[in-house]
């Protein structure tokens, strides 16, 4: 699921502060499951911006509304916009990108983008995916190279595995993750093939995707 | 003798190494390689070590070979991409800099540009292959080059890696990819590195224990703590927390440690970390005189 | 055909909420029970929160005698309570008590106003609840009594150590207030005709219930130290002198043999002694009943029935034979004694408590063989046209609350016909089924708390007078009583279009109430559900709801707490639970919630928007908590609240204050 996060507040008081009459959009897809988005978080964000307004005395309404997907011209035609002169969207990148496709106003983004992501448990992700459009993950038992080694080599671990920790610290090595999960699985010797360098180019020659096309695929 | 000569014979290969400085005044870099002369075999410079922008390590070797010294290329992959690693090893053996050392890389967030954008394009195994295609005479999709480098390829090993086995596996990748020899990570457990020779030796390469000349006790914690793969055992730690004058004995841990390891490895590689001027003395010490070059 | 993967269980489909909500009424098990439905988790959470009036309320709405069922009510409702094979069943009538004791009784006025006219012929617990519902309703209602006052059984039979005047009063002047004429002293069947009546109302209802003693047939019984049960009890009511002695056999072992062994403890006789047919198991007296006589002295004697009342002048004594059996084996009341083992109990008066009867004879409807009222059981009419029987009348002896259940029926029945509306019928003939016991996972995570004792007299202290013997709860033992209540049934409710699948609440709550079904789709399982909130409190789409509990009416009652606020003024969030919240200088506004999740982040920043300097959560803590693991999502939205307050350079506008030392007193509104 692509996890999300609300911006610091202060960001947020700051983009709106323009404007007279803003209409928060939740998403109630991977925004919600992120606790970030949902119709909770929007009811939340308009009350904490009108006490931040009626503390400035900027007199700027804001209002809420939640649409099931942001990433679905159907859903955002669904959205009444009134006289409202900008949109505050606790959706994701793709959420506010079609969002202002659709209007003729201002979007602003309350969250950022964070991953492609696994659920830990209650309210924590990790990130799993980077959306490289060319899946190694059967050659690594499940366990990204791209996303999940912070150097996203493919022929791991570097140096820096420390106590099979990464040595940013903030994670273990997920070339000893691999390596390990291998051998577990009776793979140790899969381990020792060299992977050549990525083909990078896959991501850069698909900024679309049409599941219909006919003639060929990627 | 150039470096690849020495390596390839029985000698035992003594390297160190300088960095580049952060601006254009190369003076001090070859002042310290001055004290260097006649007492390495090669010097290797190194790239944004630490992910610090210096001068690039491709400057410095040239200015090390206009003034007779032996460069080994550190090559990291952080900060450049598949052309631009191809474009700079050709340029390097355009000026006769042949040996290179393949390497990773740290992290751009250890750094001082942290905000940068990493690159990791390849890393340190698919490099080596980069060379060995560039030795062949094409770049690494198959074009003819005109003219064909030669590079004398090496790369690093954590003798002391915790995991082991994982660290060991991308060894034998790095040797299969060309890799002629293997400059270690700090030991200071000459047991640890001995078994560690134990798997190199199944390997025709030459190994070059790491040495870090060390002078307090808090520079060994500091290492243990902030170093990867760099364990100080307590009794050093100790030795050197009692002594008097740390510079002296860190340099006689050093060079006990080089005659313990002495017929074990292939060579050693000494660094001083900013304090060049104590590799001869610890040479000294461990009774290594000068070589030839 | 692709294995849906996303099922965590296999829990069974049932009729449940999700499923077809409104056709299947689900009642807890303690609101099922009741003859009337009182909607049970709904007053006690209220309670929970020390808001007595809108418990009241809620009572009202289906029992218009708070005062009385809060005292004498049977309570078949407690045997339901699912904490009973936990520790004990919630209190609650004692809590109905307390909501009747401290709440406020609404002004009422009728629904509409209608030109017809109802005549109720007796004023008694059905006579009584028929005249509130039809009056409510909008009819114009005549209550007949022939007794001097209002109550019937509640005030001549029921005596005042039980059931004080002043309590039914209460009750009777708030079902007055709709506007009922009152007819006293008025005998129907004699003082006035079932006939004239019907000329002059458009329905009779007779709700005359048991007024007749039964007498038992025995030598001696027209001695005159031989009393009934039901006059000497009206006379003790009326205050009336009696002539009784210091030695008082009572016969009987139901409850009125109890009130009556006590009342006359009460007035003066020294020795009492109850003799009864049943054994200690079968006698049909409530087993605190028994009890308290006990204790008050009165002995007990079972399995003895009654053959002579042995006397010359005055009465010296009743002559008893071994009753062996009871019933027969079809549990008919078939006595059978043993006539060698005779004994002898010294008295100088007998009062026989042996049963009650219908003295409706000269009304002109038809009878039962038993001498009671015949009417159908549905429509609860009788054989004359517009005319309708209910209550004891009809059934025979039954419980209070029945007999108020009862007055409903033929309230309905009367407005059907009346009014053409069969709402009020068809609602009472709806079925609804209940939930199962506590499932054993949560059994272990409950932690057991016994009911908390009602004071009482002191027996010694109680025979000396009619003096109410038990005290009534405090509002603070009435509040911590009322939050061992795990409200059943009034737990969370998904919505399944808003429901985002996040799995939130499955992860917040420990006793497993959210599952997983086929399809993704989330389900409640009312059974494990504690109605504590957190789910709700944290689902991101809002699409969990508990009954009773809305974010609007949280800001209601913020806007009420903070009418008239001034520009220190702080608004406290005050957990119910805890006893003694900290001090805190200045105009605090408390508002007390069973739980501070019911305070949302939104709720706390509108607050301050709303005019108030502060917001405070006081008295989150572990030592009271009903949830435990609330108190981590407590905190972690405080948390939440104080950073967004923090970057808007609010941060001394919130505050967590925590729990000081028990002491006797306790914050409550």
């Amino acid at each position: 699921m692509i996890v999300v996060r609300q911006k610091p507040l202060k960001e947020i008081v700051k983009a709106v502060a323009p404007y007279r009459r803003i209409l928060l959009v939740g998403c109630n897809t991977c925004a919600a499951v992120s606790l970030a988005g949902g119709e909770l978080e929007v009811d939340t964000l308009v009350q904490t911006l009108r006490l931040a307004s009626s503390q400035e005395g900027t007199g700027s309404v804001f209002e809420g509304a939640v649409l099931q997907r942001q990433c679905e011209p159907e859903f955002i035609e669904k959205l009444e916009i009134d006289d409202c002169d900008a949109l505050l969207s606790l959706g994701c990148g793709a959420g506010v990108a079609l969002l202002a496709d659709n209007v003729d106003i201002p979007v602003i983004p309350a969250l950022d983008t964070m991953f492609i992501g696994s659920a830990k448990g209650l309210a924590s992700w990790r990130a799993e995916c980077s959306a490289c459009g060319s899946c190694v993950l059967g050659e690594t038992a499940g366990i990204c190279p791209i996303t999940r080694c912070a150097k996203g080599i493919l022929n791991g671990p570097c140096g820096g595995v420390n106590d099979g920790m990464c040595e940013l610290g903030d994670r273990e090595c997920a070339w000893v993750l691999i390596h390990d999960r291998l051998a577990k699985l009776h793979r140790e010797d899969e381990f020792e093939t060299t992977h050549e360098p990525k083909d990078y180019s896959v991501k850069t020659k698909n900024p679309e995707w049409d599941a219909h096309a006919r003639g060929g695929d990627r | 003798m150039s470096f690849r000569d020495v390596v390839e014979s029985d000698e035992f290969i003594i390297s160190s190494e300088v960095g580049p400085p952060k601006g254009i005044d190369v003076a001090e870099m070859l002042e310290t390689a001055e004290q260097l002369r006649d007492r390495v075999h090669a010097l290797n410079v190194t790239d944004n070590q630490a992910a610090v922008m210096r001068l690039s390590t491709l400057a410095a070797c040239v200015h090390l070979k206009q003034h007779g010294f032996e460069p080994i290329l550190q090559m990291t992959c952080r900060d450049r991409n598949r052309l631009a690693l191809q474009s700079d090893l050709l340029g390097a053996a355009s000026f006769g800099i042949d040996n290179v050392l393949s390497l990773t890389g740290d992290h751009v967030v250890v750094g001082d540009h942290p905000q940068a954008k990493a690159v990791f394009d390849v890393e340190s195994v698919q490099l080596l292959e980069i060379i060995a295609e560039l030795n062949a005479g094409k770049d690494m999709v198959g074009n003819e080059l005109h003219g064909t480098p030669s590079f004398f390829p090496g790369a690093v090993v954590t003798p002391d890696a915790n995991p082991l086995e994982p660290q060991l596996a991308k060894f034998d990748k790095k040797v299969r990819a060309g890799a002629k020899y293997f400059q270690t990570q700090a030991v200071y457990d000459p047991d640890a590195f001995k078994r560690f020779m134990e798997h190199a030796r199944k390997h025709d390469v030459k190994v070059l224990a790491g040495i870090v000349v060390l002078r307090s006790a808090k520079m060994a914690r500091f290492m243990n703590k902030h170093i990867p793969g760099v364990s100080v055992p307590k009794n050093v730690i100790d030795e050197l927390q009692a002594a008097s004058d740390g510079t002296q004995t860190g340099i006689e841990i050093a060079a006990r440690f080089i005659r313990d390891v002495k017929d074990s490895c292939d060579g050693v590689h000494i660094m001083a970390v900013g304090a060049e001027h104590l590799v001869p003395a610890v040479l000294d010490a461990a009774g290594i005189g000068s070589v030839t070059q | 055909m692709p294995i849906a993967v996303n099922t965590m269980d296999t829990h069974e489909d049932n009729n449940y909420f999700d499923e077809n909500p409104d056709s299947t009424r689900v009642y807890s098990p303690c609101r099922l029970r009741c003859p009337v439905h009182v909607d049970v988790p709904g007053y006690v959470t209220a309670i929970a929160e020390g808001r007595f009036t809108d418990a009241l309320e809620i009572i009202l709405d289906r029992n218009p005698l708070p005062a009385v069922c809060g005292r004498i009510c049977l309570r078949p409702c407690e045997d339901g309570c699912r904490r009973c094979n936990l520790d004990d069943p919630l209190a609650i009538a004692a809590l109905k008590r307390s909501a009747a004791d401290f709440g406020a009784y609404p002004i009422e006025r009728p629904d509409a106003i209608r030109r017809e006219k109802v005549a109720v012929v007796g004023s008694g617990p059905a006579g009584l609840t028929v005249a509130y519902d039809l009056a409510k309703f909008g009819f114009k209602v005549t209550l007949f009594e022939d007794k001097p006052k209002l109550g019937g059984m509640l005030r001549y039979g029921i005596p005042n150590y039980r059931l004080p005047d002043s309590a039914l009063d209460k009750d009777i002047d708030y079902i007055l207030s709709l506007g009922i004429e009152v007819k006293t002293d008025v005998r129907v069947g004699t003082d006035i005709t079932l006939d004239e009546l019907r000329e002059q109302y458009n329905a009779v209802v007779i709700t005359a219930g048991l007024q007749a003693s039964r007498a038992l047939p025995i030598p001696g019984a027209d001695f005159g130290q031989v009393l009934a049960a039901l006059p000497f009890l009206e006379a003790a009511a009326s205050r009336e002198p009696i002539a009784i002695g210091k030695r008082v056999v009572v016969v009987g072992g139901g409850n009125v043999a109890m009130d009556v062994a006590r009342t006359a403890r009460r007035l003066g006789a020294t020795d009492v002694t109850l003799v009864c047919l049943e054994s200690p198991e079968e006698m049909p007296a409530s087993e605190h009943e028994v009890e308290e006589a006990q204790l008050e002295g009165i002995t007990v004697n079972c399995s003895w029935g009654p053959r002579e009342v042995v006397g010359n002048v005055g009465v010296v004594g009743l002559k008893v034979a071994r009753c062996l059996s009871v019933f027969d084996a079809d549990k008919r009341f078939a006595p059978t004694f043993d006539e060698r083992e005779i004994k002898q109990f010294a008295a100088d008066t007998v009062i026989f408590a042996t049963g009650q009867g219908a003295d409706v004879g000269d009304i002109g409807v038809e009878l039962t063989p038993r001498g009671g009222i015949k009417a159908d059981p549905d429509t609860l009419h009788t054989s004359i046209e517009d005319v309708y029987a209910a209550g004891d009348v009809v059934s025979g002896p039954t419980k209070v609350i029945d007999a108020i259940a009862a007055g409903h029926r033929a309230s309905a029945s009367v407005i059907r016909d009346l009014a053409g509306d069969a709402s009020l019928l068809d609602d009472l003939n709806e079925e609804a089924t209940t939930l199962g016991e506590v499932p054993e996972l949560m059994q272990t995570k409950l932690e057991p708390r016994r009911r908390v004792q009602m004071e009482r007299l002191e027996f010694y202290d109680a025979v000396r007078s009619f003096d109410e013997i038990e005290v009534g709860y405090t509002e603070y033992e009435a509040a911590r009583e009322a939050q061992r209540c795990l409200g059943c049934t009034t737990g969370a409710r998904l919505s399944r279009e808003k429901c985002a699948s996040c799995l939130t609440c499955i992860r917040v709550c420990p006793h497993q109430a959210p599952h997983m079904r086929m399809g993704g789709f989330l389900y409640f399982d009312p059974e494990a559900c504690i109605a504590c909130g957190a789910c709700a409190s944290q689902c991101p789409a809002q699409a969990i709801t508990l009954e009773g509990h809305s974010e609007e009416e949280m800001s209601r009652r913020v806007e009420i707490a903070l009418a008239d606020a001034g520009p220190e003024t702080i608004l406290s969030f005050a957990c119910a639970g805890t006893t003694e919240l900290p001090y805190v200088r200045g105009d605090v506004r408390t508002l007390t919630v069973s739980c501070l999740l019911r305070a949302s982040e939104r709720l706390v920043l509108e607050t301050l928007e709303s005019g108030a300097k502060r917001v405070i959560f006081a008295g989150c803590a572990e030592s009271t908590c009903r949830y435990p693991y609330a108190r981590q999502l407590v905190h972690t939205r405080a948390d939440k609240i104080r950073a967004a307050l923090t970057e808007l350079g609010m941060q001394d506008r919130f505050e967590v204050v925590g729990e000081v030392e028990e002491e006797d007193t306790v914050h409550l509104r």
